[in-house]
């Protein structure tokens, strides 16, 4: 690690160097490849655009969540964490947005994320007329449970999540065992997963939690569904309905809290990298093209160099709106 | 297309598939499961409703059974097989220990689960044990998938078994099953095998046809190592409650799930050892049941 450390400040400098002279217009930037799948892909596909389409020269460090943060906070360094989950860092991340050491270059580069319940795609094209939780409340003889027929079968969390607390809340919020509706407890993540399988997989309905951006989502195409209330109030939320039962005497209706994801950037490159900045706030990734990028990347086992290849040759007309024609013409030619 | 990719291969390389072949393979077998999925899994699934039904309907039974009936049935049970009233109270104590620590709904379900589980194990580990004894072949073919089963860990089938038959108890209990029926076939086997040859040349002597031979001179003498056996498929079949807890079964391995992802002590603790105390209960009764049949065939045959 510590290695690899040395090696990489050692070429960076010498690019550093190099290049100072060649690309002036838009400098160094040091970005941070967080460890999951779609930061991986969104920080390599920032870099091949920037450095092709613009000229930057572009380091890729490896990151997560927290240490990001504080390296970024601390010692304003890598210049940008593409896809921040802020949940995590809220109070900090704002004390240094009012001091004006960090910066948000965009709310939401990926669209549609966080967590919510979920139908298979069967459902959603055979009910359109069910475009709502409240909607779909009513009739639980579509989602049938295998041991009960006559109960609607709603997928919550796996035993021990901080989300099934959450889904058991909402389960009583919404009155569903009333309404007809078991909770299920899927017992894992494989669990999960393989219950969402296998109603894909044929094509029959299923109502249950999940989040997005993830493989699951884009494999079996999972529609995200509307609660059909607004969001209670981070009262309800964080005084109730994320304890456990006995804490929550009175949960309400609510739809699931907004999980707020930022690109977030140093104040010296919002000073300095003038035409990245410009490019970062115009990049974003419409959901479902993160979610069939993530199945691509686990099925063919790409890393995320490959993957942003992939993805610019796949979706040019996405990327192209992003950046200027000269510089689309320079990213084209380059792939 | 090349098998070997030699230009990757070195003295700390060993030949290997080329990578996109790999992946072709694996993506092959996937697309294949799939297939069979769509097309049978809805078969296979209706093929063991009736034993969803049965098991819904038994653990039902036992959770909605008055606790008084059930302490009185498991007192019953236990003094029918160790005949000693010290295991008949240690039974009842360990219940009403369960019951008090608020383990009891818990531990009803994972009661029917296990003695359903094992229930079918005898009903097919023996008679497999029994066509092993009879044939050399057919125990060197069976073998091999009796070590796949004991060491294969379990998440490898749970993936097929929960894409074909979703989440819940028939997946749970085909898990548990795959692990715990091994030592009921190895033991009948064994058991047969070691029957005295004079005793079975004894038997021909008098005449008496396969049959006979098989139900009234080599299982009667092999019982004690088919109660070991037993015995061995009851605990592991205990010991699968966790692992089946994670495809969605109810019963004590739900608690020590969540204890385990949420760092809660007293929790994991106390359900780990309900399911020791259901295990030592099930195991010192069958053993001395065990003990009970041999010394009475002794005493029988005056051997």
């Amino acid at each position: 690690m510590k290695k690899l450390i040395v090696k990489g400040l050692a070429t960076a400098t010498t690019f550093a160097a190099l290049s100072t002279a060649a690309f002036a217009e838009c400098g160094d930037v040091q970005m941070a490849e967080m460890n999951w799948a779609s930061a991986e892909l969104m920080a390599n596909v920032d870099k091949f655009i920037l450095e092709n389409g613009y000229g930057c020269n572009v380091e890729l460090v490896a990151g997560a969540t927290m240490t990001t943060f504080a390296s970024m906070n601390e010692k304003g360094q890598p210049d940008v964490a593409a896809e921040l989950w802020i949940n995590a860092v809220r109070d900090p991340l704002f004390a240094a947005m009012d001091e004006g050491r960090l910066h948000s270059a965009v709310a939401g580069p990926i669209t549609q994320l966080g967590e919510g319940w979920w139908v298979t795609p069967s459902f959603a094209e055979a009910h359109p007329e069910l475009d709502t939780v409240v909607k779909i409340l009513e009739r639980p003889d579509l989602f049938p449970d295998v041991e009960d027929p006559s109960k609607g079968a709603f997928v919550g969390c796996p035993a021990g999540w901080g989300c099934q607390l959450a889904n058991a809340n909402l389960f009583r919020a919404f009155d569903m065992e009333a309404k007809g509706w078991k909770l299920i407890d899927p017992g894992s993540a494989a669990g999960l997963d393989g219950s969402i399988a296998k109603a894909g997989d044929r094509g029959e309905n299923w109502l249950g939690y999940y989040w997005s951006p993830t493989a699951m989502v884009g494999k079996y195409g999972l529609v995200p569904m509307d609660f059909g209330v607004p969001f209670g109030g981070s009262e309800n939320w964080d005084g109730c309905i994320v304890k456990a039962e006995q804490d929550c005497a009175d949960p309400q209706p609510s739809a699931w809290t907004k999980s707020e994801v930022h690109t977030v950037i140093t104040d010296r490159l919002k000073q300095e990298g003038g035409i990245a900045v410009e490019y970062l706030a115009k990049r974003i990734f419409p959901g479902p093209v993160m979610n069939a990028m993530l199945v691509y990347m686990g099925d063919e086992q790409a890393g995320g160099e490959d993957a942003a290849i992939e993805f610019l040759n796949r979706h040019g007309d996405l990327w192209k709106t992003w950046v200027s024609d000269d510089a689309a013409a320079k990213i084209a030619a380059a792939l | 297309m090349a098998l070997i990719d030699w230009s990757k291969v070195t003295l700390t390389d060993p030949p290997q598939l080329p990578r996109e072949v790999l992946r072709e393979l694996k993506k092959g077998i996937d697309g294949t499961f799939r297939e069979f999925s769509r097309g049978y899994g809805e078969a296979i699934e209706n093929f063991f409703h009736p034993l969803l039904m049965f098991l819904k309907w038994f653990q039902d039974l036992l959770i909605e059974t008055p606790w008084p009936l059930i302490l009185v049935i498991l007192g019953a049970l236990s003094w029918w097989g160790s005949r000693s009233w010290k295991m008949v109270v240690g039974t009842v104590l360990a219940f009403l220990f369960i019951g008090w620590l608020d383990m009891w709904e818990d531990t009803m379900a994972t009661l029917a689960i296990v003695s359903v589980a094992t229930l079918l194990c005898i009903a097919i580990g023996i008679p497999i044990g029994i066509l092993m004894a009879r044939s050399d072949r057919v125990q060197a073919m069976i073998l091999p998938v009796l070590d796949i089963m004991q060491t294969i860990p379990s998440f490898v089938y749970l993936i097929p078994v929960v894409m074909l038959l979703g989440i819940g108890k028939v997946p749970g209990l085909l898990a548990v099953m795959i692990y715990a029926i091994p030592p009921i076939v190895r033991l009948t086997n064994l058991g047969i095998r070691l029957v005295d040859k004079e005793v079975l040349e004894a038997a021909d002597a008098f005449g008496s046809s396969y049959r006979q031979k098989l139900f009234q001179v080599q299982i009667p003498l092999a019982l004690p190592n088919i109660f070991a056996g037993v015995n061995q498929t009851i605990m592991m079949a205990l010991s699968m409650v966790v692992i089946a807890a994670m495809i969605g079964v109810p019963g004590l391995g739900v608690p020590v799930l969540r204890a385990v992802s949420n760092q809660y002590l007293a929790l994991g603790v106390m359900n780990g050892l309900a399911i020791v105390a259901i295990a030592i209960i099930f195991d010192r009764v069958s053993q001395a049941f065990g003990k009970r049949l041999q010394k009475h065939r002794e005493g029988e045959h005056g051997a």
